[in-house]
C-alpha cells in the first residue's frame, strides 16, 4: 500500500498518463475556442469534435524525420526535450491535486513546495534558452536571446504576484494555502490583482501571443524550434502543453482555492479551475497582436511589476487587520 | 485606446456556428455565370478554328481524323485550360458549339487524365437565323 | 556585433520569393538589402508571341491579387492603339470591376498586416468579410482570382438588376465592416503599439525615392492617377484622394481604410448611374504600327504598361512597371533603424507582389559582385559541372 500509492501518483493521477491525457485535451480545448473566437470551425475530424486531434499531430511528429543540424551541439540538442518535459512533468508532481488533508498528506507536500514548484517551472525557459543556443543557426540564436530577454520581464511579478497569497494566508506550503482559502473563500477577493498579474506572466512564460516573441514565425522563422524536428519537437510541444496545465494548476492552487472535495469533487474542481485559467489564456491569445521584445520588457516593469508590488502591499496590509 | 477593444465581438461568436464551410464534406454553391471547364457540344462545332486560334493557353486542339468524311476531333487539354471562356466568346456559331459547365474539382493525378475528346462530323455552316436546333445532317 | 541575417528567399513572412538581407546589430536594422530574380517568369517576352486578344489573359496572370488592374491597364492602351472607344456601359462596369478589386486587395492587406503582426483574430476577421467581395466578384465576372472581364473594345459580361441589387446590399454590410475594423486596428493597444511610428518615410523620401499607392499618400503626397490623369471615367466620379501625415505604417492602415470607404461610394455611384447600352465594340485584330503608356492606379500604386505594336496582330513590345518596383527603394529606407520585429509588418505595408515585380534576371558573381551576360546554354553547363564537382558543404557561408 505504501509503495501503491507514490506509484498511482507518479503514473496515473497527476502523473503520465493523466497528464498525457489531459494536456493533449488543453491543447485541444485551446485550439477550439480559439478558432471559435476567430469564427473558424478548429479540429474538427479527428475524434469526435477533433479531440483526438493533438494526439494524432503528436503521433504524427514522432514519425517524421529527426534531424540533427551538423553543427549543433547533438548531446545537449537531444538531450534538451526529455530534460525539458520530466522538470514540468515534476512540476505537475508537486500541486496538491491529492492533499484533501492537510495533516495526513503524501511525502511530495513540504513546507516551501511553492517556491520550488516556481523555480521548477523557471526551468522550461531555460531549456528553451539552452535548445535555441546549441541548434546554432541564425534564428534559433536570435530566439533564444529572446527568451532570456523575456525572462527578466515576467519572472519578477509573476513570483511578487504569486507569493502574495502565501504571505496571507502565511505558509509557503501550497496544501495548506489551499486549505486556508477554502477556510476564508472571501480573503481571496483582495488577490485579483495578483490574479490578473499572474495570468498574464504566464501567458509570456507559455511564450503564446502577445508573448509568442521567441518564436515568432513571421519574423525569426520558428525562432527557438527552428532546428527542431520530429520527435524532439513532439517532445516540445507537448512540454509546453503540460507546462500549460502546470501553470494554471498552480495559479488555481494558490487564487482559486485549489481543489477540495476527495477524490471525485477535488478531480472536477481541479479540472474547470485549470480550463478557467485556459480560457483566459486563450481570450488574451485571440485578443491582442504580438508585441516587441523591448514593449515587453517595458510593459512589464511599468505596469506587471508595480501592480504586483501593490497586491503585495495589499497583502501586507489587509494581514495586520486579519491579525 | 481601448483594452479589449476586440472583446465583445470575439466573445459573441463563441456560441455562433463558423463562418467556415467544411468544404469536402459539404459543397460549395457557384453562381450561374460561374465559368468551369469547357465542353463541346460536337454536333454543332463546324471546324472554323477560331477556338483554337485565340485560346491564350494553346489548350484546344482540332485534329483531322478523315479529311474526306469531314471527321474531325477536338481536343481539349484542361492540364493547360485557364478557364477563361475566350473559346466560347470566339465561337460563331448560335447556339455556341462551346460552352463552359461549373465543374471546379477537376483534380486528376496525371494530367492525361484531364484531357478530352471528341470525335465528331462537321456540321453544316448556316445563316445565323437557322441554326436554332442542331441539324439533322450533322448527327448523321 | 554586426551580423547579417537572410529573411528569404524562404521565409513564413513572405509569401513569394524575394530575399532581404538584414544587417542588424542586435535587434536593430543597420542595412537592408534587397535581391530580386526568384520569381522570374518571362510573361514580357511572352507577350510577344501572343496575339492582342490573348494577351488579355496573360497579363492578368502578372499578379493574382490585382489581376484586373493589370489586365486593364494593359487593355486600356491597346485600345488607344487600336483607335477604338469603348461604350460607356462597358467603362462604367470595367471600373467596377476595378473598384471591387481595390476593396477586395484592402482588406486582404488589412489581414495580412494583422497576421505579421501576430493578430491572427484581426486576420480571420477581416479575410471573412472580404468573403463577401470574393463572392460578388465571382458572380459578376465567374471567377474569384481572374476575373477576365475585360476584352478589347470593352467588358465580356453585363450585370443584371438583381446583381446590382446584391451588390448595393452589400456594400452597407461591408461599410459597417470595415468602419468596425478600422476602430479595432486603431484602438487595439498591443497593434497600434506595433505600428505606430513604425517604417517611417517622410515626404521628401517618398518624393526623392518616387514611392506610389498608398506608401506614398501615407507620407502626405496627395498623389493617384485616378486624380492626376483621370482614366476610364474617373473624371465624371466624386471622390476624394486618401491621404495620412503620420508617414508610418499606422498612416498606411489608415490610407487604406479611407480609401475602402471611398472604394464603396465610387462603387454606389457607378451602380446608380449605370448607363444603358451594349457592353462592348467590336476590336480589330490588327494596330497600326504606334507606342503607348497606359497609366493605372492599381490597389498597389501606380501601374505602368508601355505597349509598341508594329502593324501585326502582336505586340513588339511590352513592358510593364507594376508598383511594388516602384517601392522597394523606400522599403529599404523604411526598413533602417527598425527593428527585426517590424521587418514583417514594414515589408507588407508596402503590400509587395513580388512576382508582379519580377521584369529581369542579372548575374552577379556572388565573390566579386561582376554582373554579366551568359547563354542560357552556358549557364546550364556551368551549373552542371559546379554540381558535379560541389563537395558536401561543411561550413558553407553565405555569398556576400
Ligand atoms: S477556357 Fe480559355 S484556356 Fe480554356 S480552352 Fe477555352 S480559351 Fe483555352
Ligand atoms: S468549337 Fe466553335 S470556334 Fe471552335 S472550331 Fe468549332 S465552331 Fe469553330
Amino acid at each position: 500500500m505504501a509503495i501503491l500509492k507514490p506509484l498511482l501518483y507518479i503514473f496515473v493521477y497527476p502523473g503520465v498518463i493523466f497528464l498525457f491525457v489531459y494536456s493533449t485535451f488543453c491543447e485541444w480545448f485551446d485550439r477550439k475556442v480559439y478558432a471559435r473566437l476567430q469564427n473558424r470551425m478548429g479540429p474538427t475530424h479527428t475524434g469526435r469534435w477533433g479531440i483526438l486531434q493533438p494526439v494524432a499531430d503528436f503521433i504524427k511528429l514522432l514519425a517524421k524525420e529527426d534531424i540533427v543540424p551538423e553543427r549543433a551541439d547533438k548531446t545537449l540538442f537531444t538531450l534538451l526535450p526529455v530534460v525539458g518535459i520530466a522538470a514540468v512533468s515534476t512540476a505537475m508532481m508537486l500541486l496538491p491535486v491529492w492533499h484533501y488533508n492537510v495533516a495526513n498528506s503524501s511525502p511530495n507536500s513540504f513546507s516551501g513546495d511553492i517556491i520550488v514548484l516556481l523555480y521548477i517551472l523557471t526551468l522550461p525557459t531555460l531549456v528553451f534558452f539552452l535548445a535555441a543556443w546549441s541548434s546554432t543557426s541564425f534564428f534559433s540564436t536570435i530566439g533564444g536571446a529572446r527568451v532570456l530577454t523575456m525572462l527578466f520581464g515576467y519572472e519578477v511579478p509573476l513570483f511578487l504576484a504569486v507569493l502574495s497569497p502565501a504571505i496571507m494566508a502565511g505558509s509557503w506550503r501550497l496544501a495548506e494555502i489551499a486549505a486556508f482559502y477554502q477556510h476564508k473563500p472571501l480573503l481571496l477577493l483582495p488577490n485579483i490583482i495578483g490574479f490578473v498579474v499572474s495570468v498574464i506572466c504566464l501567458q509570456a512564460k507559455l511564450e503564446r501571443t502577445p508573448f509568442d516573441i521567441p518564436h515568432a514565425e513571421t519574423e525569426i522563422v520558428g525562432g527557438t524550434f527552428t532546428e527542431y524536428s520530429g520527435k524532439k519537437l513532439a517532445l516540445f510541444r507537448l512540454m509546453t502543453d503540460v507546462e500549460m496545465v502546470a501553470g494554471s494548476g498552480l495559479i488555481a492552487a494558490v487564487f482559486l482555492g485549489g481543489f477540495p472535495g476527495g477524490v471525485i469533487l477535488g478531480f472536477v474542481n481541479f479540472v474547470v479551475k485549470t480550463l478557467l485559467i485556459i480560457f483566459l489564456l486563450t481570450l488574451i491569445r485571440a485578443l491582442t497582436s504580438r508585441i516587441r521584445i523591448d514593449q515587453v520588457i517595458s510593459f512589464s516593469w511599468k505596469y506587471l511589476a508595480p501592480l504586483a508590488v501593490l497586491q503585495l502591499l495589499i497583502t501586507i496590509v489587509l494581514k495586520g487587520f486579519v491579525r | 485606446m481601448r483594452i479589449a477593444a476586440f472583446l465583445p465581438e470575439i466573445l459573441r461568436h463563441l456560441f455562433k456556428k463558423p463562418a467556415t464551410v467544411d468544404y469536402p464534406f459539404q459543397k460549395l454553391e457557384v453562381p450561374k455565370d460561374f465559368r468551369g471547364t469547357p465542353f463541346l457540344h460536337p454536333e454543332l462545332c463546324i471546324v472554323c478554328r477560331a477556338c483554337v486560334r485565340d485560346c491564350p493557353a494553346e489548350a484546344i486542339d482540332i485534329l483531322t481524323v478523315n479529311e474526306a468524311d469531314k471527321k474531325f476531333k477536338m481536343v481539349i487539354h484542361n492540364d493547360r485550360c485557364i478557364h477563361c471562356a475566350q473559346c466560347v466568346e470566339s465561337c460563331p456559331t448560335a447556339p455556341k458549339a462551346l460552352e463552359m459547365d461549373h465543374l471546379f474539382e477537376i483534380a486528376a493525378f496525371s494530367r492525361w487524365d484531364l484531357k478530352k475528346e471528341w470525335e465528331y462530323v462537321k456540321a453544316q455552316v448556316k445563316p445565323k437565323a437557322a441554326a436554332g436546333t442542331p441539324s439533322a445532317e450533322a448527327k448523321s | 556585433m554586426k551580423f547579417t541575417v537572410p529573411i528569404g528567399p524562404q521565409h513564413p513572412a513572405l509569401k513569394e520569393p524575394i530575399s532581404l538581407r538584414m544587417t542588424l546589430e542586435g535587434e536593430v536594422i543597420r542595412d537592408a538589402d534587397i535581391r530580386l530574380g526568384y520569381n522570374h517568369r518571362g510573361l514580357e517576352k511572352l507577350a510577344e508571341e501572343k496575339t492582342w486578344l490573348q494577351n488579355i489573359y496573360v497579363t492578368e496572370r502578372i499578379c493574382g491579387i490585382c489581376s484586373h488592374s493589370h489586365a486593364t491597364c494593359y487593355t486600356q492602351g491597346v485600345e488607344k492603339l487600336m483607335e477604338i472607344e469603348p461604350p460607356k456601359r462597358g467603362i462604367y462596369l470595367r471600373f467596377l470591376v476595378a473598384e471591387l478589386e481595390r476593396v477586395h486587395s484592402h482588406l486582404l492587406w488589412l489581414g495580412v498586416a494583422g497576421h505579421e503582426a501576430g493578430f491572427d483574430t484581426f486576420f480571420m476577421y477581416t479575410w471573412r468579410d472580404r468573403e463577401v467581395v470574393m463572392d460578388i466578384l465571382e458572380m459578376v465576372s465567374g471567377n474569384r482570382v481572374h476575373y477576365a472581364i475585360n476584352t478589347l473594345g470593352g467588358v465580356r459580361r453585363d450585370i443584371d438588376d438583381l446583381q446590382k441589387k446584391k451588390i448595393l446590399d452589400s456594400l452597407d454590410f461591408l461599410r459597417r465592416r470595415s468602419e468596425f475594423y478600422f476602430k479595432i486596428g486603431a484602438n487595439e493597444p498591443s497593434f497600434v503599439a506595433r505600428i505606430a511610428g513604425v517604417g517611417r518615410l517622410s515626404k521628401e523620401d517618398a518624393l526623392a525615392l518616387c514611392a506610389v499607392g498608398p506608401t506614398a499618400r501615407a507620407s502626405d503626397i496627395s498623389q493617384d492617377v485616378r486624380k492626376d490623369d483621370p482614366y476610364g471615367m474617373y473624371a465624371e466620379v466624386p471622390f476624394e484622394v486618401a491621404t495620412a501625415t503620420s508617414c508610418d505604417v499606422l498612416g498606411r492602415v489608415v490610407v487604406r481604410v479611407k480609401e475602402l470607404m471611398q472604394s464603396y461610394n465610387i462603387i454606389e455611384f457607378l451602380l446608380k448611374n449605370l448607363p444603358d447600352g451594349p457592353v462592348a465594340v467590336r476590336a480589330p485584330r490588327r494596330a497600326k504600327p504606334n507606342e503607348v503608356v497606359s497609366r493605372y492606379e492599381a490597389p498597389r500604386g501606380e501601374n505602368i504598361h508601355y505597349i509598341k505594336s508594329n502593324g501585326t496582330d502582336k505586340p513588339e513590345r511590352l513592358k510593364v512597371r507594376a508598383p511594388t518596383l516602384a517601392n522597394y527603394p523606400a522599403t529599404v529606407v523604411m526598413l533602417r533603424n527598425g527593428f527585426i520585429a517590424d521587418i514583417p509588418l514594414i515589408f507588407a505595408a508596402i503590400d509587395p507582389c513580388i512576382c508582379c515585380a519580377e521584369r529581369a534576371v542579372v548575374l552577379v558573381d556572388g565573390r566579386s559582385g561582376e554582373e554579366k551576360i551568359v547563354l542560357m546554354s552556358e549557364l546550364r553547363k556551368q551549373a552542371h559541372e559546379r554540381w558535379k564537382k560541389a563537395p558536401l558543404k561543411k561550413d558553407a557561408v553565405w555569398p556576400f
